[in-house]
């Protein structure tokens, strides 16, 4: 044994010897071999450009810094001055709701939250009309009534052929291009329009000198220039311009098309492997003629491993069945100098019999991205470099996957934690980078979750019945431990002089019957179907528009079929559209439904009594109040008139907020003690104004809270 | 230059570089963590991209450049790890280029220096030079007892290849000079030693062992090649070449570097 270890001491010794004698030629080099080839070059060459880069930067930022500070000082001479707080940290959980957040505090299951109830403050946070994210989220930032912003629903409807467009944001082709023959060449870039009006209260923070970081609030796109950094949240496009279209790979065959959402498209069997596609955008090449890109890519199965390798490109990767990819990078080229980047995850299904891949929405991609998602550009791609390509699709938690069965609870749970991971790191980050001043952050994971997995905290819910009580999964339950986590972990990182606060736009109810508006307003003689039918296709395909008065689209808005207004419309404006409101409203207030007894719709509410700005003219007539248990159905949302009024909801898409808003309050948590005992969520921006010492605009709708004294946030945190 | 007017070191070293390039990036390819060098560039990226969006917080760029450091250090760790596969094999093919394309050989009628290196002076009034047909001595040796050396001062009648034989005592050791033009493999020492001692300096056999002689030096001049309008000493060309052709064919390949 002696010798043995012997023996390898002496040729490790060798080997050491070796490898110093290697670094002693690196180091000591002699004109003959001086050189180690480009391998070396490479790398020395790369550091010393970056360190080159950081060092001239840092030459010029030492030399400029007092000029920096001297201007800054001078335009925003003493920006705390009036300031009663340093820094504020402003969580929001999309949907996180006030009487589940009771309930789990109760159980124990939320310590975190439970310590700033009991030391600082917990109210319920009054929403908008409607409780719809966007329209909330644009009242919080701005502090107006949605008469003030312009945010009214997800979708708005076009005056001249009542057909949905998205409501915050248009996007058009460039301006100018250049036709020769069949191709047509864009001459600069898209125009993309954004349609939410306001001013968002970190830009007044931004302009007295307080620095913000502001991620993914929704109805942040397009991004708009401000002193500070922001990640725009809901609303982003994914590649190809819609709101998340996934695409499922199949080499079953089927006639059926997902309704929205998604594409099937189908896998060709090679010899050795399988082939499939990923359909793109337009190509901007052949704008008009429907031409979409596409990246193809091979699946090679490997059944006795049950898994696959997937050949995207220059990116090769092997998934086990029921697992996702990293995010690969996809270019669509649509020609020379053409081309649109972008970012997608896949998840391999099932190999055998079938072989099954879905890949989530082609997001933009944020290290290289071809339309703005972040002012300035440089921090989407900024975050990309430090955490890897991440989600941008503004809802990139794929509901419609699960809704059309084409994900499972788990491999939808795993994508919308997987995307909630990378938000927490960008937010540790921003807590970092934003040491005064303003972080903000929202998660829609809150929302999601809930949308999909309402159905397992119901007794009776439709979506799940037949699942017994001991197999229903504690989805919410886990969810609400987990942000209670999070909260956690960012309690132990601020210190006193932070306001720490955490808001929801709206809370959350049951989503167990679905009423179809469009079918009660045509059966009660306010919407017209052409001679013979009985039913209307998508976006009112067979109204008779010059016998409808009245008609719904989105998710709580209804609309007259005003004379002069619409492009067929009938009803004149004034005391007959009054009337007729008036009219609608008695009908629809109380409407029971006969399966269950219970009442459908529990307010309707006058647009000209809650609403008041420039903008309101652009909103619906009529915002109907759901009753807890009841939302538009899926038909009635997307313009369709059915024969059923009420029924039951079968998809996972099981809980839901576009209801009576006073049914689904947010929170409003706080270390700081709040006097106000009915807060809502438009005071938050005059609020955060006044707290930093900002003039308040007269134009604000909110008021601002009277804020105390601060709890020992960090000390009372608890490990999770 | 060549026969056809082409300038026949410079094409060599553009060929040399190339196929240099196109290796180093493959191997570089095959034996690096090609994932864990985009991260650590990446890396590089975001503190270099931090230092301007968050310019105004000293604190935050402080921390960027410590960051910038450390990932700088990160990445030549990573990237150094492919040098040492391609160390040993790039360094002998340099030696060996370096042969022929390092100088030039002497040319007719030029004078240049010879000298033995002794192991001692002791034996400096032993020392005599044998000179072929072709060569001549244009000064009578010189003794430099600081360096231990003798030196001749020679100059060639006419091209060739000669052998030159340093006498000591009873021994002769012969020395090859080149003169001429092309490009002939020059050596300008022959020494004692063992293969590793003499592989970096020397291209001909070792002396053989004995008392006197350690080496025998002739100084070749340095070549200039002809490349884009100046004269480059062919290392420094095939430096930039090399590098040029390795970014070039890493983004026709899609390795990271």
């Amino acid at each position: 044994m002696k010798s043995l270890d012997k023996s390898s001491w002496i040729e490790r010794r060798r080997l050491s010897i070796f490898m110093a004698l290697l670094g002693l030629i690196l180091l000591c080099p002699l004109p003959g071999h001086a050189y180690a080839g480009p391998g070396a070059g490479f790398a020395v060459l790369s550091s010393f450009w970056t360190l080159f880069v950081a060092f001239l930067y840092s030459i010029y930022a030492f030399f400029v810094w007092p000029f920096r500070q001297i201007f800054r000082f001078l335009r925003h001479r003493n920006a705390y001055g009036k300031a009663q707080i340093k820094r504020a940290v402003i969580l929001g959980f999309d949907g996180m709701d006030p009487e589940l957040t009771e309930r789990f505090i109760a159980e124990g299951r939320l310590p975190n939250l439970s310590k700033l109830r009991e030391q600082g403050t917990f109210r319920k946070l009054r929403t908008t009309y409607p409780a719809i994210s966007p329209v909330a989220w644009s009242t919080f930032m701005t502090g107006v009534n949605p008469g003030k912003h312009n945010i009214y629903d997800f979708l708005a409807r076009d005056l001249a052929n009542y057909l949905p467009y998205l409501s915050s944001a248009e996007i058009k082709g460039p301006k100018h291009s250049w036709k020769i023959g069949k191709y047509t060449i864009p001459l600069g870039s898209a125009r993309i329009k954004g349609m939410r009006r306001g001013i968002p209260f970190w830009h007044f923070l931004g302009e007295a000198g307080i620095f913000c970081s502001v991620l993914r609030v929704p109805v942040t796109f397009p991004p708009e220039k401000f002193p500070g950094v922001l990640l725009s949240g809901m609303c982003v496009p994914d590649l190809k311009g819609s709101q998340g279209t996934f695409c499922f790979c199949t080499s079953r065959t089927s006639g059926d098309k997902f309704r929205e959402g998604g594409v099937r498209i189908p896998i060709q069997r090679k010899a050795s492997h399988c082939t499939s596609y990923i359909p793109g955008p337009e190509n901007p090449l052949a704008a008009g003629s429907g031409d979409e890109m596409r990246v193809d890519f091979e699946i090679h199965p490997d059944s006795a491993k049950n898994r696959a390798r997937l050949i995207v490109g220059s990116e090769s990767l092997i998934l086990k069945v029921g697992e996702y990819s990293e995010w690969i990078p996809i270019k669509f080229k649509a020609g020379v100098g053409f081309s649109a980047h972008g970012v997608c995850r896949f998840y391999l299904k099932e190999i055998t019999p079938e072989v099954e891949v879905y890949v989530t929405p082609v997001n933009i991609d944020p290290g290289r991205p071809d339309l703005p998602i972040s002012h300035p550009v440089t921090y989407s791609i900024y975050l990309a470099k430090l955490f890897g390509p991440y989600a941008t699709l503004g809802l990139a938690e794929d509901t419609w996957a699960l809704n059309e069965k084409v994900l499972d609870d788990q491999a939808f749970l795993a994508q919308c934690y997987s995307n909630h991971e990378d938000r927490e790191r960008m937010l540790f980050d921003a807590l970092e980078k934003t040491q005064q001043g303003l972080c903000t952050c929202v998660f829609d994971t809150t929302d999601r979750v809930q949308h999909m997995f309402w159905r397992y905290l119901e007794e009776d819910h439709p979506a799940a019945r037949g699942v017994a009580r001991d197999q229903r999964p504690t989805v919410i339950q886990d969810l609400y431990a987990r942000m209670d986590a999070l909260i956690g972990r960012v309690m132990k990182q601020i210190d006193d002089e932070t306001l720490l606060m955490i808001v929801s736009d709206h809370g959350f109810k049951s989503f167990a019957r679905c009423v179809n508006l469009n079918a009660w307003l045509h059966q009660n003689g306010y919407l017209a179907l052409k001679a013979g039918k009985t039913e209307s296709g998508d976006w009112f395909d067979d109204v008779d528009w010059s016998r409808t008065r009245a008609y719904t689209m989105g998710l709580n808005g209804l609309y007259l079929n005003v004379k002069g207004r619409e492009r067929e419309g009938i009803v004149e404006p004034g005391i007959e559209a009054d009337s007729l409101k008036d009219e609608l409203r008695r009908k629809l207030d109380g409407l029971v439904d006969p399966a269950s007894g219970r009442v459908g719709i529990t307010g309707v509410f006058d647009c000209d009594s809650v609403y008041a700005g420039p903008y309101v003219d652009n909103a619906p007539d009529l915002i109907v109040g759901y009753g807890d248990g009841f939302r538009a159905s899926w038909d009635s949302v997307m313009g369709k008139v059915t024969s059923q009024i009420f029924e039951d909801n079968l998809k996972a898409w099981s809980g839901d907020h576009c209801i009576d808003p006073r049914l689904v309050p947010g929170v409003l948590f706080c270390n700081h003690k709040i006097g106000e005992e009915k807060p809502a969520i438009v005071d938050v921006a005059p609020t955060l104004l006044k707290l930093f010492g900002i003039p308040l605009p007269g134009y604000l709708d909110g008021k601002p809270w009277t804020v105390g004294a601060p709890i020992n946030t960090s000390a009372v945190a608890s490990e999770i | 230059m060549g026969s056809l007017g082409v300038n026949v070191p410079s094409c060599i070293v553009i060929g040399i570089s190339l196929v240099i390039g196109l290796v180093m990036v493959i191997v570089f390819g095959y034996t690096s963590d090609q994932k864990a060098i985009h991260v650590a560039k990446d890396r590089l990226k975001a503190q270099l991209l931090a230092l301007r969006l968050f310019q105004d917080q000293i604190r935050v760029v402080l921390r960027s450049y410590a960051r910038i450091v450390l990932a700088t250090g990160h990445y030549l760790r990573l990237a150094f790890k492919p040098l040492l596969f391609v160390i040993v094999p790039i360094t002998f093919l340099i030696m060996q280029v370096d042969r022929y394309l390092g100088s030039v050989p002497l040319t007719t009628g030029q004078s240049f220096l010879l000298a033995a290196r002794m192991k001692s002076t002791d034996s400096f009034n032993q020392v005599s030079l044998l000179l072929p047909d072709g060569l001549r001595s244009s000064a009578p040796a010189v003794h430099v007892p600081a360096e231990n050396a003798v030196v001749w001062r020679l100059a060639a009648d006419k091209d060739g290849k000669y052998d030159i034989k340093v006498q000591v005592a009873d021994q002769f050791f012969v020395k090859r000079i080149v003169v001429g033009s092309g490009l002939p493999r020059l050596s300008s020492v022959r020494m004692q030693g063992k293969f590793w001692e003499r592989i970096f300096l020397s291209a001909e056999p070792a002396l053989p062992d004995n008392n006197f002689v350690q080496a025998i030096e002739v100084q070749y001049p340095a070549r200039k090649i002809a490349f884009a309008g100046t004269e480059w000493n062919w290392i420094w060309l095939f430096f930039v070449l090399s590098l040029a052709a390795g970014f070039l064919f890493k983004s026709i390949l899609g390795i990271e570097i």
